[in-house]
């Protein structure tokens, strides 16, 4: 199969993908943050079995006790996420006894969980993770570098390993943006370690395929370089695909199956794997071949097919 | 063949030991203990077993410019004491303190039912008080049992299980086996109010006993036991004091048995039964009173007065000691105390104590060996480690300057919600490996088995390392295993296509074994570094938000990423070798995937 010879389809898609993304992204509201990087409360009611409770019965009650700014979410089993500003100890028990008694009188419990951030850690969490993510594509960039020290320019490895990572990133994010806004989705701490993992996965993949061109560079020394790569795509396609699949499987099964409480982690891990799997043989080889035929500004003068 | 002898056994071996690991719910071996009452005795997170995760963080103002300070290492560390002690000390738990970067605290209490009070005993700043004690208070008298509580008084023998002597059937009374001395003693029943009250009284005095004995067991400077005081207004007089291991309630009945002192320190000691009954007559009178071990006098010496605390050793002997010092006005009224303390001492031989007391507990309590004005002191104990008196210190140095702390951080979560989490996370881990074992052996057959083989045994030592370290499990660590049950699975995978390619070229199986390893290695070493570098950044990001989500998921991926390499280098290698010399090699269409059986040349792709 000629791979190389369709990456201008492959950055098409590409493309088509993100700009929509990009286009929340830019819009207001943009990601929706979550209270870790706005500071506040969060709790996670959950009434009685036999309740009935809907998420507009919640909301009117927190309306009534004034927490306009309140948003609230039905995570099922009677479940509800329930997210206001910073809350203290008296403050958290009046609203938790208040909306007990009015909506499921004489329930237990319901008060499963409680997170509180103040605005200096929200902060301080936004920076880091930002930090983070620079720190950890550096630190990829020159163990690549180093470790593709033997094939011709090594530093184009490294650099198209990082465009694949930041591919997959603005992926995810943009659609983050998108089910932010339409399904109030959040991005909290736990949306940033699933980012940070899908950065791993993600050059984790792009490795495998660099590590068949760096064997094969060796090897068919008299061959076109376009060429080379396309050998070697095809060559791990079928790792790539399996190894995704697998993980993928692994993933739908915790979705369905794990609690409500890591879903949204989870969903970022299936976009991201799914992108990553994408990215390390649509973009991250396809870059080395248009570096390597100077055509990324034109990426389809120069069309290959072996 | 030997080779792969031996790389078996290895293999059994650890499996073998993993595996009891794994399966013995609590392992000790001396002072090494691990695993409990959880699932496989693994170390939950709070997110997994309910509790509170608290972040504080001190915020010192200077009280005249109003500036921010900075706040020293000792400062946190002697937070951090207080906080641990305070929640100790209120049972409701086992906290886990940590001191994060410079002026911030985590506080963990796994478990923990009442949150709200726990928060509140955190947030209470330290007080720290100086005290006059005297030991041996007057009595007191006890207000709270009237005359008409009390129905009826005599004398008898009572016997140190609680039974009286002369109300003892013949065979009892006679069976010397028993070996249960009896003494002579005053039996008092009460009506029901008294009976209480009477018990709450004895309940008191047993645990100041109690403690008494614990800090002379410590060698500390201890304080004697509250004692009660009995007067009987009898046909004479009989009065004696006594503790509260003389008492004894009789039976289920609302009557109580105090046998008198066998020493003669008490007034009445020694006293004969006889003799006893002889003298408190027809009509008897009871009073009780208290006689507290010692009585504190707050002199308004305070952490306040304090300018300093800091543990050193005796420049002379080289004991370790704690040093105080006082600023003018603690000068003042420390030298005024030990002063009179000397003289008191000197005149009746009687030594009271200084009481120094953190949060209205007792952190010391000694003595004056002489009169104090130059403001500086040297605190030295019998007992006294360089542990101790460092404890100590900060402790002193923790009320002298209490540092107000604000709540920047909390995430508690239901205990229920956790189990519930747990369960569906492990189902939901089970449910997704055996996805991915049937896919593997569907697709890659033979080495596909081998595979999955290679997955449980990875799977059985993960667990036992987690054990054992112990990795504390978070819902994010789960995660995070999932995770890594897919780089294993990456690995395998690797290996195999590579295995695949070098069948197709003709090989045989066993150098197609040898080759595709070798060919997959470097793929898989630089795949997990990349996954490691990850992993090493979340923990730094991790560490500097004392998030311990964001830590747990990054150390399990650690772990599993390095037991993935061992499981596909080690264990799946050797267990591919061992296929390759059975007679199932020959059927070359087991060994590649489904849908591959024709071999083709790769050049014509």
């Amino acid at each position: 199969m000629d791979f190389v010879g369709k990456r201008f389809w492959f950055f098409i898609i590409s493309l088509l993908v993100i700009t929509p993304g990009i286009i929340f992204l830019i819009l207001a509201p943009g990601l929706n943050p979550g209270i870790d990087f706005t500071g506040g409360s969060s709790m996670t009611l959950r009434f009685s079995n036999d309740s009935n409770i809907n998420q507009e019965q919640v909301r009117d009650q927190l309306f009534a006790l004034s927490y306009e700014e309140a948003t609230v979410q039905n995570l099922g089993e009677n479940s509800f996420f329930v997210r206001t500003r910073e809350l203290d100890e008296v403050a958290k028990d009046a609203l938790v006894t208040n909306i007990t008694s009015s909506l499921d009188e004489g329930a237990e419990n319901v008060l499963q969980g409680f997170d509180l951030v103040s605005p200096i850690v929200a902060q301080e969490t936004v920076m880091n993770a930002f930090w983070a993510i620079i720190a950890a594509a550096i630190g990829i960039f020159i163990y690549i570098w180093w470790a593709f020290r033997n094939v011709p320019s090594p530093l184009r490895y490294g650099l198209a390993a990082i465009v694949a990572l930041i591919h997959d990133t603005i992926i995810v994010i943009g659609i983050f943006a998108i089910l932010g806004e339409l399904m109030n989705m959040e991005v909290n701490t736990m949306f940033l370690i699933a980012l940070l993992t899908v950065i791993g996965y993600s050059v984790n993949d792009t490795i495998v395929v660099f590590d068949k061109i760096r064997e094969n560079v060796l090897i068919h020394s008299n061959r076109a370089f376009p060429e080379i790569v396309n050998l070697s795509i095809s060559e791990t396609i079928s790792r790539s695909l399996n190894t995704s699949f697998t993980l993928l499987i692994t993933l739908v099964a915790l979705i369905l199956f794990g609690g409500a409480t890591i879903r949204e982690f989870l969903f970022v891990l299936l976009i991201g794997v799914a992108a990553g799997t994408y990215s390390s043989v649509a973009i991250a080889s396809q870059v080395l071949v248009s570096w390597d035929q100077k055509s990324i500004g034109i990426p389809f003068r120069n069309r290959t097919v072996t | 063949m030997r080779r792969n002898a031996r790389a078996l056994i290895t293999i059994a071996l650890i499996i073998t030991i993993c595996a009891g690991i794994v399966g013995f719910q609590k392992i000790s071996i001396g002072a090494f203990n691990r695993g409990g009452d959880t699932p496989l005795g693994l170390s939950l997170g709070l997110d997994l077993q309910g509790g509170s995760h608290l972040v504080y963080e001190a915020n010192l103002v200077d009280p005249t410019t109003g500036e921010k300070q900075e706040i020293s290492k000792d400062q946190m560390q002697s937070l951090s004491h207080t906080i641990d002690r305070r929640i100790n000390s209120s049972g409701l738990g086992e906290p886990i303190i940590q001191i994060l970067g410079e002026d911030r605290l985590l506080v963990q209490l796994p478990g923990i039912r009442d949150p709200g009070r726990a928060k509140a005993l955190i947030g209470e700043t330290a007080r720290l008080e100086f005290r006059h004690r005297t030991l041996n208070a007057p009595p007191q008298p006890i207000e709270s049992i009237k005359p008409e509580n009390i129905k009826s008084i005599k004398i008898d023998e009572l016997r140190e299980d609680g039974k009286i002597f002369s109300e003892l059937d013949e065979k009892d009374k006679d069976d010397q086996t028993q070996e249960l001395t009896s003494f002579p003693a005053v039996i008092v029943e009460f009506d029901e109010t008294g009976s209480n009250n009477f018990e709450t009284l004895f309940l008191n005095l047993s645990l100041s006993l109690e403690k008494a004995a614990t800090e002379a067991a410590a060698g500390n400077f201890g304080s004697p036991a509250d004692q009660i005081h009995i007067t009987i207004d009898g046909d004479e007089e009989l009065r004696f004091s006594t503790l509260a291991n003389s008492i004894r309630k009789i039976g289920d009945t609302p009557r109580f048995g105090i046998a008198f002192p066998s020493d003669d320190t008490g007034m009445d000691g020694n006293i004969a039964v006889e003799d006893a009954k002889k003298k408190l007559g027809n009509n008897p009178e009871i009073e009780f009173a208290i006689k507290k071990g010692f009585f504190d006098e707050d002199i308004g010496l305070s952490g306040d007065d304090l300018k300093s605390a800091y543990a050193g050793q005796h420049q002379a002997s080289g004991v370790p000691i704690v040093n105080i010092e006082f600023d003018d006005r603690g000068t003042r009224i420390f030298g005024e105390l030990t002063t009179d303390i000397f003289a008191k001492q000197e005149e009746t031989g009687v030594r009271d104590q200084i009481a120094i007391l953190l949060d209205g507990q007792e952190l010391i309590s000694p003595v004056v060996n002489s009169p104090i004005t130059a403001g500086t002191a040297v605190i030295q104990g019998g007992d006294f480690t360089m542990t101790r008196v460092k404890d100590l210190a900060l402790l002193l140095e923790s009320g002298r300057l209490p540092v107000p702390i604000e709540l920047i951080q909390e995430r508690d979560v239901d205990a229920i919600l956790g189990a519930d989490s747990l369960r569906k996370s492990v189902a939901a881990g089970f449910i997704g490996l055996g996805l991915v074992l049937i896919f593997m052996t569907l697709y890659y057959r033979v080495p596909g088995v081998v595979a999955s083989v290679a997955l449980i045994i990875y799977a059985v030592i993960v667990l036992a390392i987690f054990k054992i370290i112990p990795v504390t499990l978070t819902l994010s660590g789960v995660a995070a295993a999932i995770l890594s049950i897919g780089m294993a699975v990456d690995a395998n995978i690797l290996i195999f296509e590579r295995m695949k390619d070098e069948l197709r070229a003709g090989r045989t199986m066993l150098s197609a074994i040898n080759i595709g390893f070798n060919r997959a290695w470097p793929a898989i070493r630089d795949g997990n570094v990349s996954t490691l570098i990850t992993c090493a950044i979340l923990y730094w990001f991790s560490d500097q938000l004392g998030a311990t989500i964001v830590q747990g998921f990054a150390v399990t991926l650690v772990i599993g990423v390095a037991i993935s390499m061992f499981s596909a280098i080690v264990v799946s290698r050797t267990l591919m070798r061992v296929v390759a010399l059975s007679p199932l090699s020959r059927k070359i269409n087991l060994f590649t995937p489904t849908g591959a059986g024709n071999i083709t040349n790769r050049e014509s792709v």
